[in-house]
């Protein structure tokens, strides 16, 4: 069952908005992609003011002890003005395996940080295409962490990451403070996700679960994400649409706005069914955060936000001619993110996977 | 349990009662008229338990409750496949327009009361040869007679006209003047001189639309249900009547578990085809549309139980469902290959791949094709500016034809 925002939730996403918009601007994104290593600090500054870090983590460390409904509205609005970090997601993604998995030496270590923002977190899973690997890069003996995960989001800035590991004869869950970590800056087409490879040698690590409960925790997880970046993605869809509307109108050819051609209007008509359909999927997706179906949620959700993103940048873009391809407008700014984001947790490619074992009762 | 809830309960039970009856399994191979003598007796049924005009006032016979005990009963109706489509569009707009718009009320009582029974059904007598989703530019006219008016031209896709008694129509009365303003509403009966009806067969075999025929139909004035040149504001609320209706995410045809089914049924290059990438993407693309659909109708749900008006995306639902059930379909064919060709042109397009297929195009068009969807998304939700219309402010008869 879907729900309706209640009050309390309608205030947290106007208030987010209008501070959000007030205060961050592309001008201020664009020299970041020329950056390797920096992410927009004022907007990290205000998600720490604002007490978005703290949101939907527990209350007896430092939390508000509320949950993915509220989360998305934010990273709804993060995603409309281009969010300057990706902590948010990353932040969260770890808070929660601690919080469901950690011990309370482990929520009481890191949870009152990751909620005040002043520690950042990082999930580190992925292998390639495979963002949940059967048989991981890494090794896990005892408590020492050895290998190498490739492109890990905020993985240049965080501070503890939790990782899939193979474990004696399993995969294991586990949770590492990256000051004993090497970490590799990757040059990206969107540098403020602050990418990085994490090299380990012999670094020590807690295990938080172990076997196919081990996987079945880093789905969850990879699902709670995805649910945010759903958000982020039907945002940054909205905005685009709204932008490539308001274009519609002013430029004229032939006499006449080109938004009253139809394959300028349909275009954009279209693009409203796919964000209303991904802004569906992500409330559901939202209030189901404790039922069984979730993960089948979560996927649904992914996959028509990370379509509605996807399409919204290459028509928006089309649909301004030549000057959307131009470096200062910044609507590249967008067709990154709505890359990096459609990467970051697993592509579609994965989610589909994920979804379909869901719907033929293959789940394991 | 919230009062929705309840009401939903009683009549899920209620329709779990009488769908040995009237369902399914009891219209196999019946004749179209003993299936519309099936309808008939359904409806009458429906009338008796207090299910026939939820939503209509009481003084006409309704049972004057609100949107969403309608679109609740209807979802739950919806399940059983009854024999209720002959009263579908009756129902739906040329009566209600009657209630709102007719002048003799005690004449407008005696029909809807025979309407919400079976007795009578309505039709619909918009589209013409000339026009579908141009409305407007319709031909068929009508001129003073003696204190009526005689009609003559030709309407066309009307559905039901061969059972129907009555129909709502909108005609020229004025060529004088730009399209709009040209227009008047009335209702005839269908058993009057000079009212042909011929049905037409439509790609997949059945014929339930038809072309109708007016030479020199007499009707009086009091016919009339607009002011004289007013008809096109009539035609439009009846097109708003029915804004939130019970709506399908599978489009009207399959489930997609009957497509997962069948996925796991089928073999592929010596493999379950569900384990084929291809096959995977399109249930998890289609699964997650049909989700988002869900999740729009249940939130307008909400809204109308909350007393707000549910959003515009609900007219999105049409538009995504039937266009990507006829895609579906096809890809079900596809994976029967040389399996898929045996063809019951009756079955079930709820039920039959084949049957859902052949008649896709057809959802596609009627009430709404996608491009007029599109345009009405464009135009009514983003602002966006109409189409250039070279007819506009141009007297009828002066445009070229």
């Amino acid at each position: 069952m879907t729900i309706l925002y209640d009050e309390g939730q309608q205030a947290i996403a106007t208030e987010s908005r209008r501070v959000l918009e007030a205060r961050i601007s592309k001008d201020a994104l664009l020299p970041l992609l020329e950056t390797v290593g920096d992410y927009h600090r004022p907007f990290w500054n205000i998600a720490k003011e604002q007490g978005w870090t703290a949101l939907a983590l527990p209350e007896p460390h430092g939390g508000l002890g509320l949950g993915l409904i509220e989360l998305g509205l934010i990273a709804h609005q993060a995603g409309r003005s281009i969010s300057g970090a990706p902590f948010l997601t990353s932040s969260f993604g770890a808070a929660k395996a601690i919080e469901l998995f950690g011990s309370e030496a482990q929520k009481a270590r890191w949870l009152p940080g990751l909620s005040s923002g002043e520690a950042i977190g990082a999930v580190a899973f992925a292998a390639g295409a495979d963002p949940l690997p059967v048989r991981p890069d890494m090794t896990i003996t005892g408590d020492r962490l050895d290998g190498t995960v490739r492109g890990v989001a905020a993985g240049i800035a965080a501070d503890v990451a939790v990782v899939f590991a193979n474990g004696p004869g399993m995969p294991v869950l586990a949770l590492v403070d990256l000051q004993g970590a090497e970490r590799i800056a990757v040059p990206s087409f969107d540098n403020s996700r602050l990418i990085a490879d994490l090299r380990f040698s012999g670094v020590a690590a807690d295990t938080l679960a172990v076997g196919s409960t081990a996987r079945d925790a880093a789905l969850r997880i990879l699902a709670l994400q995805s649910v945010v970046t759903a958000h982020e993605q039907t945002g940054g869809a909205e905005v685009l649409m709204e932008i490539a509307r308001d274009y519609a109108l002013t430029r004229k050819a032939f006499g006449q706005p080109i938004g009253a051609f139809q394959s300028v209007k349909h275009r954009i008509a279209e693009l409203y069914g796919l964000v209303e359909l991904a802004r569906a999927n992500c409330i559901h997706a939202a209030a189901r955060e404790d039922a069984a179906d979730f993960i089948t949620a979560a996927a649904a959700a992914r996959l028509s936000a990370t379509e509605a993103y996807d399409t919204a940048a290459r028509d928006c873009i089309q649909i301004h001619g030549g000057i959307g391809v131009t470096w200062e407008i910044g609507l590249h700014l967008h067709m990154r993110r709505a890359r990096s984001l459609a990467i970051e947790q697993g592509s579609s490619l994965f989610w589909e996977d994920v979804l379909v074992d869901q719907l033929a009762g293959e789940a394991a | 349990m919230s009062d929705i809830d309840t009401y939903r309960a009683t009549a899920a039970a209620w329709l779990r009662s009488v769908a040995p009856t009237f369902g399914r399994d009891a219209r196999k191979g019946l004749s179209e008229a003993e299936d519309l003598a099936l309808g008939r007796r359904y409806q009458r049924a429906k009338f008796d338990a207090g299910y026939a005009g939820i939503n209509w006032p009481t003084e006409y016979g309704g049972q004057g409750l609100g949107h969403l005990e309608k679109v609740t009963f209807d979802a739950e109706e919806m399940k059983h496949g009854f024999p209720n489509f002959y009263f579908g569009i009756s129902l739906g707009m040329p009566v209600p327009v009657l209630m709102q718009f007719g002048s003799d009320k005690e004449f407008v009582k005696e029909r809807v009361l025979k309407a919400l029974r079976g007795e009578e059904i309505w039709c619909q007598l918009f589209s013409e040869p000339s026009g579908g989703s141009d409305l407007a530019g319709l031909r068929t006219k009508a001129e003073p007679d003696g204190n009526g008016w005689k009609i003559n031209g030709q309407k066309v896709w009307t559905s039901w006209a061969h059972y129907s008694d009555y129909g709502v129509i909108i005609v020229r009365t004025d060529p004088t003047v730009p399209k709009h303003k040209g227009l008047t509403y009335f209702w005839v009966d269908m058993k009057a001189p000079g009212v042909t009806v011929r049905p037409i067969r439509l790609a997949g075999g059945d014929s339930h639309v038809n072309e109708v025929f007016f030479d020199d139909v007499k009707i009086g004035d009091d016919h009339r249900m607009s002011p004289v040149g007013g008809g096109f504001a009539v035609a439009i609320a009846t097109l708003m009547i029915e804004r939130y209706v019970a709506t399908d995410s599978a489009g009207f045809g399959p489930h997609l578990d009957l497509f997962v089914e069948l996925a796991k049924n089928v073999r592929l290059n010596s493999r379950p085809a569900i384990e084929d990438g291809r096959i995977r993407q399109q249930i998890a693309r289609n699964h997650a549309m049909r989700a988002g659909l869900d999740s729009i109708n249940v939130r307008a749900r909400l809204m109308m139980q909350a007393g707000m008006m549910p959003g515009p995306e609900g007219s999105l639902n049409k538009l995504v469902a039937v266009r990507s059930r006829q895609k579906l379909s096809e890809l079900a064919l596809d994976l029967q290959g040389s399996d898929a060709f045996p063809f019951d042109q009756h079955a079930s397009p709820k039920e039959d791949w084949a049957s859902s297929w052949i008649n896709a195009p057809t959802g596609r068009i009627a009430g709404g094709s996608d491009e007029t969807l599109l345009n009405t998304i464009a135009e009514k939700v983003l602002g966006l500016p109409q189409d250039h219309r070279p007819d506009k402010g141009i007297a009828f008869n002066q445009i070229p034809a």
